[in-house]
């Protein structure tokens, strides 16, 4: 992958993937991806259904071992690391379908993923202030989410939009360095999409976020990379708009809609 | 029956009326013995009490860990049998140190809430149906321990434990109602310390577990280990209702932690509810009750026995209210809330009417 170790040359990239393979019995789910994303990036990770995007975000996150390679996060070798020492070193990811703390109220489930990266998960006590404070971050990122409204109400309660809004705002209250959203749009309206749009695009600058997205719209908007899976392989990596002019691409995936189209915000 | 709790939660009507019944019902309880039948003191209510305490420890950790353990009883039963083979003296089984009456007591749940720890560390990594089959393998275990190791007790078991208690608690059989009031302020103290601890930054992470183990890992929690510390926890609160029955039947032998008296437990934690920690006083009430009072009734054809009684109640319960008889009285407040139609239940059940979109 020549391109990835020019592209690497920049700075000392926050996530390095080397060979990386995850089988299942006689599938490669993924094989051989190489993949280097430096701090601050926004990188969209493209493919059809079955191109292994999902599987490899498990194995970055630490939900799957690797079945092959090397994992290098923050430059260290995260390769044999459980998914909770990945999440202390700041790697927070949302889910496909929101894996959500369904009998627990939308500010505890923030307030766990603030806590998660934090110290005293064992802690048996409350502590009025420390609470209040911890709290305070919570709704802060439920208001970021756009959830604010209902910070008391039981998960399971929710409607399917609004788990999106609150997988999101557990992204965001953990502070992460590096964010890893799979899907973050499906299953939302237009003025939803909208929404997590301006969000994504407003994060804060030394945020690194890799976006499983389906929405092309959403992706090459806020992406300044795209990476392209096909069975489980990187076939193609560029900016938007090469990944617009790709062929290959557009064989695989985009259909002849998006080639056509000069416009569209490539920078994000 | 809310905790003066200042976390800023605001009390909802239901939570209100169930604070009125709680403090009617400890008022009540608490001038009990001055009129009440001493029968009901020493017998019936400390029972319930400490039985209640036992279920609590299970009903904690279904409740807010989604483990279904079926150790409590062997974990309590350890308990009893470490306080009776530490404080009796003289010509009875077991070790018979003589230890004074308050070591004792404490050593006894020191031990306990040890043996809970490691049988906690082996348990955690398992959940479900697995989980289940090990604490099973506690339980049996316990018994069998007891049953054949002689030293520490032998089938027949230990006694003579109420000759040896401490001043405070005095002889449970002339002076009841001093065990009476012990059991109920230790019940009242879990009941507090449970409704503090699942308010916790671990008590809320443990809920976290309970819905999704694995993505609690990748939020950076060690879940084997919260697995680990809750058993423990529940194993100390196992480990006081040890202590209380030890004194109260001042007899601990094999049969207390066999498999009936595993069943027993689970039976009681569903018929109060394993889902509110309530709930295992209200199942240990209807369950000493029903012991007692139904145990010669006579039902057509299946005859007469208290396990045919219990059986069918239990039955009852599981296809009427799943959730038990705490679950009945969830279910009979939504059902005013929403003929009323104004209820805040009401309001929360109508879900999507919250004021976001």
């Amino acid at each position: 992958m020549t391109e990835a170790a020019a592209h690497a040359e920049s700075a000392e990239p926050i996530l390095r993937l080397r060979g990386v393979g995850r089988r299942f019995g006689g599938l490669h789910a993924v094989s051989d991806v190489d993949l280097d994303v430096i701090p601050g990036e926004r990188r969209a990770i493209l493919g059809p259904n079955g191109a292994g995007k999902t599987t490899l975000f498990n194995v970055v996150a630490g939900d799957l071992p690797v079945t092959s390679g090397r994992i290098e996060l923050f430059g260290r070798d995260v390769t044999r690391e459980p998914a909770r020492q990945r999440a202390k070193l700041g790697l927070a990811r949302s889910y496909q379908q929101s894996r959500l703390f369904l009998g627990l109220s939308v500010e505890d489930n923030i307030f766990l993923a603030i806590v998660g990266v934090g110290r005293g998960h064992l802690r048996p006590v409350v502590l009025p202030r420390k609470d209040a404070e911890l709290r305070a971050r919570a709704r802060e990122a439920a208001r970021r989410a756009a959830i604010d409204g209902r910070l008391g109400d039981v998960v399971g309660a929710l409607a399917h939009g609004e788990h999106r809004q609150v997988a999101l705002a557990m992204a965001l209250a953990a502070e992460p360095k590096l964010l890893m959203l799979d899907e973050p749009a499906s299953g939302l309206s237009r003025g939803e999409r909208q929404l997590l749009t301006e969000l994504l695009l407003a994060l804060d600058a030394d945020i690194t976020l890799i976006l499983i997205e389906h929405d092309m719209d959403i992706a090459l908007r806020v992406a300044e990379r795209v990476t392209m899976m096909h069975e489980g392989r990187v076939i193609v990596e560029g900016t938007p708009a090469e990944i617009r002019a790709n062929q290959l691409v557009h064989d695989l995936y985009l259909g002849s809609h998006y080639g056509s189209e000069p416009e569209g915000g490539a920078s994000g | 029956m809310s905790p003066f709790a200042w976390h800023p939660r605001p009390m909802s009507e239901k939570n209100l009326v169930e604070l009125v019944i709680g403090v009617t019902l400890l008022l009540f309880l608490a001038v009990f013995p001055v009129f009440g039948v001493g029968y009901w003191v020493s017998f019936v209510l400390t029972q319930t009490f400490l039985i209640g305490i036992a279920a609590a420890s299970l009903v904690f950790l279904t409740a807010y860990g989604g483990m279904v353990s079926l150790a409590q009883t062997a974990l309590y039963g350890i308990s009893a049998f470490a306080l009776g083979n530490m404080v009796t003296k003289g010509a009875v089984k077991g070790l018979h140190l003589g230890l004074d009456p308050w070591l004792a007591v404490v050593l006894a749940i020191a031990i306990t809430t040890a043996i809970g720890l490691v049988f906690g560390a082996v348990a955690s990594r398992s959940a479900g149906i697995y989980f289940l089959m090990i604490t099973l393998t506690y339980a049996v275990i316990a018994f069998t321990f007891f049953g054949q190791v002689t030293q520490v007790s032998g089938f027949s078991g230990i006694a003579g434990i109420a000759d040896r208690t401490p001043a405070l608690v005095g002889d449970p059989v002339t002076q009841p109602n001093r065990l009476y009031y012990i059991a109920l302020v230790t019940a009242l103290v879990v009941y507090f310390a449970i409704r503090h601890v699942v308010r916790t930054p671990f008590g809320i992470s443990l809920q976290g577990v309970r819905d999704d183990p694995v993505r609690m890992g990748s939020l950076g929690y060690n879940v084997a280990l919260h697995r680990t510390l809750a058993f423990t926890f529940a194993a100390f609160i196992a480990s006081l209702a040890g202590v209380l029955y030890g004194w109260w039947n001042g007899v601990i032998a094999p049969d207390n932690v066999g498999l009936g008296a595993t069943v027993d437990l689970l039976i009681v934690a569903v018929i109060g509810g394993l889902g509110r920690v309530e709930g295992a006083w209200l199942g240990a009430f209807a369950f000493v009750v029903i012991n007692n009072y139904v145990r010669d009734v006579s039902v057509p054809v299946l005859g007469g026995s208290f396990n045919t009684v219990i059986g069918l109640i239990f039955l009852a319960i599981v296809i009427v209210s799943p959730s038990g008889l705490m679950g009945l009285w969830d279910r009979l407040w939504d059902a005013a809330g929403y003929r009323e139609g104004s209820g805040p239940r009401a309001a929360a059940a109508a879900g999507t009417a919250g004021p976001q979109a």
